[in-house]
């Protein structure tokens, strides 16, 4: 009985000391890790592959560790279950890259003040530990389309898209205007796949735009399927989240493509040296979280300089891609010469710009 | 000449299941060892985090507690059906209707005391699964369409229907456009039981051991056996077989309808279009593995929901999605499906291995 009981207090003492211990142990600033949470496969080669490579950079940059789950979906238990297991084994800055992840996000936040929570991308955040990143992806959007204005010889180009949420509408609208900057004549397509990875259905819906006389297939999906169709059709394409050219490589024109890495090095880095702020980050070409791809070699000179200018002007902050005249696709002027449109208008946009055929509904 | 075939025993082995669970939990987890040395992880560690994640304390158990919900009545939808020999693939779409019904009551009763509208959102999430399947019941007791058929595609209907109300008339006004539900209210929401547990556990659980009870004890639970062995014999016994055919697959849609309620109410807090996340189609491979008995159903989904809830948490340790998905898989069929294994005898008969017709030869059946 009283060994019993002795041994019972010596192991009641170990493990006392074994969790004061540990929990001193983190106190220290090096320890911290990094989690990313992710809604698709690493290996979609789009959105969570983007993601993923930025993850790997910003290890590589700040030496801390870090670790990732792909493919948990929203809206179910499965993020909390994941960011809580990271919060078990010591991660205190979990990142999230899907919109659905939000409140969730939100919540956890509350019940772990010390861990920094970052949402890619939605529009919440709180005073503390939980703030949102995004990226003006219009902005190289905008210089892809000049690039596939210049390429389209049947002045009809497809768009495969996912959701007509703002995000999805202000690529397309910034794709068309870069088309017809070029090219007044030309005009943009719109299919809505409600998915934002079926690569059965990117590729029925890129085919269906084919058939009817589309030359150059854009796209707001995160696999590779469009571009396999206008390969074998011998269209052109532009792909989306990271240079694609390898699955397409004739067809591949550009792309607009994620840099998350220098986004992440700057969350990481500020949780280490707990001066994190939550904001409502949307980075620009010039802050390097968006950028175009290389463009395709036989793409004419005059348009890659062209492009290339305009790019330099984007990021000197000469250029906006929401600058007016803009007409909707009613031919109704929206936004007048002369202005433009504010962060607040284009990440509520729910308008199709003069050249969108397809509806916002 | 002779051939092995696999003959189903007269009775169970005696102590035969639980051997055949060890067995086969031992095959499945040493082929997952390979699996995983192949994939460059330390087998050891990957099975003691995913122990501890799934089963390791009681907030462990809670979270594996939760997902069994769904699983386990999803299952029991199937099981419903299953114990007539009617197939209900469509758990998945009744799940999302029970989370329509489910979230409309939410809407209208948000001035309402927390009892109440908890209450009222679980039976509008039976009564959204129950609608949800009437149409097959009446289709297959009326003019004979086959249920399998009218089941699986209203899933994508009910899909259809649930993004449509996300993007349209129920997007929140708040919401910036992004296509998102509002939130239920906040007394709205299932009670914790324990842990991360919420008294939709409990809910589950009574309503698998009633219908357990119902079908395995009650005349009407033996008239449905019956017509699920035979239908003959069944309208020979004079059993209304019209009547009970679309009860039954209304009934089993309600089950599946309350998982959508409890999902709603307990784990999502919104109507979102993943709410169903794949417990309807799970659900037949629960019940499949449960012997289309119902009172297998809770003791198979908290098993599956502990593999689930394990195979998902070494992900954190870096193992990949996909590896994780292959070992949950070994480990289900492994454990469960020698289980089913030994309810069946290999034995040699003598015949002509390429002669399909020889005698003896008797595989499946129904239970």
């Amino acid at each position: 009985m009283t060994i019993q009981r002795r041994l019972f207090g010596l192991l009641a003492v170990v493990l006392t000391l074994g969790m004061v211990a540990s929990a001193c142990g983190s106190d220290d600033g090096a320890d911290t890790k990094a989690a990313f949470i992710y809604v698709g496969p690493v290996g979609d080669a789009g959105w969570t592959y983007a993601h993923d490579q930025g993850r790997v950079a910003a290890a590589a940059e700040t030496g801390v560790e870090t670790a990732y789950v792909e493919a948990v979906p929203e809206g179910t238990a499965d993020f909390g279950n994941h960011a809580r297991d990271f919060i078990d084994q010591g991660y205190n800055v979990i990142i999230g890259t899907s919109f659905g992840y939000m409140d969730d996000m939100l919540a956890l936040a509350d019940e772990y003040p010390d861990v920094v929570f970052e949402h890619v991308s939605g529009f919440k955040q709180n005073d503390t530990n939980f703030g949102n990143t995004f990226g003006r992806m219009y902005e190289p959007r905008y210089l892809t389309g000049m690039v596939a204005g210049s390429a389209t010889e049947s002045n009809l180009l497809g768009y495969v898209a996912a959701f007509p949420i703002p995000e999805v509408i202000r690529g397309i609208n910034a794709f068309t205007l870069g088309v017809r900057e070029v090219n007044p004549d030309a005009q943009v397509e719109v299919i809505w796949t409600s998915t934002w990875f079926d690569p059965a259905v990117e590729g029925d819906s890129a085919q269906a735009l084919l058939d009817k006389g589309a030359d150059v297939i854009a796209m707001h999906q995160d696999s590779t399927a469009a571009g396999e169709k206008a390969e074998a059709a011998g269209a052109r394409w532009v792909s989306y989240n990271s240079d694609m050219s390898a699955f397409a490589p004739n067809a591949f024109l550009t792309a607009p493509v994620w840099d998350w890495g220098p986004r992440y090095v700057e969350i990481i880095e500020a949780a280490k040296a707990g001066t994190y702020k939550p904001g409502a980050y949307w980075g620009s070409m010039a802050d390097g979280v968006v950028d175009i791809a290389d463009i395709a070699a036989d793409v004419d000179a005059g348009v890659k300089s062209a492009v290339a200018d305009k790019k330099a002007a984007i990021i000197a902050g000469n250029f906006h891609v929401f600058s007016g005249p803009i007409n909707d696709q009613d031919g109704y002027l929206v936004v007048a010469a002369g202005e433009t449109m504010d962060d607040g208008s284009m990440l509520g946009m729910d308008f199709f710009v003069e050249g969108v055929i397809g509806s916002t509904g | 000449m002779s051939r092995p075939v696999l003959i189903r025993r007269e009775q169970a082995l005696r102590g035969g299941q639980p051997l055949s669970f060890a067995i086969g939990l031992v095959v499945a987890l040493t082929i997952g060892i390979v699996l995983l040395l192949g994939a460059g992880h330390d087998p050891v560690a990957v099975y003691e985090r995913m122990f501890v994640a799934a089963l390791g304390d009681p907030d462990s158990w809670s979270v594996t507690l939760n997902r069994a919900v769904p699983l386990g009545l999803a299952g029991l939808a199937v099981a419903i059906a299953g114990s007539m020999g009617l197939w209900n693939i469509g758990a998945e779409g009744q799940i999302l209707a029970g989370a329509m019904m489910a979230a409309g009551v939410a809407r209208i009763g948000e001035g309402w005391p927390g009892p109440v509208l908890v209450t009222a959102i679980l039976v509008g999430g039976v009564v959204g699964g129950g609608l949800w399947a009437l149409g097959p019941a009446v289709a297959r007791s009326r003019i004979g369409v086959n249920e399998i058929l009218t089941t699986l595609m209203l899933n994508e209907v009910a899909l259809r229907l649930t993004q449509w109300l996300i993007h349209g008339p129920w997007k929140d006004p708040d919401s910036f456009n992004f296509p998102l539900a509002p939130m239920i209210p906040d007394h709205g929401r299932l009670p914790a039981l324990f842990g991360r547990a919420h008294v939709g556990v409990i809910v589950a659980l009574v309503v698998i051991v009633l219908f357990a009870v119902a079908v395995n004890r009650t005349a009407w639970g033996f008239e449905l056996r019956v017509a699920g062995s035979s239908g003959a014999t069944a309208r020979y016994a004079g059993i209304s077989l019209e009547r009970k055919t679309a009860a039954v697959l209304v009934m089993a849609g309600g089950v599946a309808g309350l998982a959508g309620g409890i999902e709603l109410a307990g784990t999502a807090d919104r109507l979102t279009e993943g709410i169903s996340n794949g417990f309807g189609y799970a659900g037949i491979i629960v019940a499949a593995l449960a012997l289309m008995r119902p009172s297998g159903v809770a003791a198979v989904a908290v098993l599956f929901g502990a593999v689930q809830i394990g195979g998902q948490s070494i992900q954190t340790m870096g193992v990949s999605s996909s590896v994780s998905t292959i070992l949950q898989a070994l480990i289900l069929f492994g454990a469960i499906g020698a289980g089913v294994l030994s309810r069946y005898q290999v034995r040699m008969v003598p015949g002509d291995p390429d002669d399909p017709g020889g005698d003896g030869v008797q595989v499946g059946g129904t239970t």
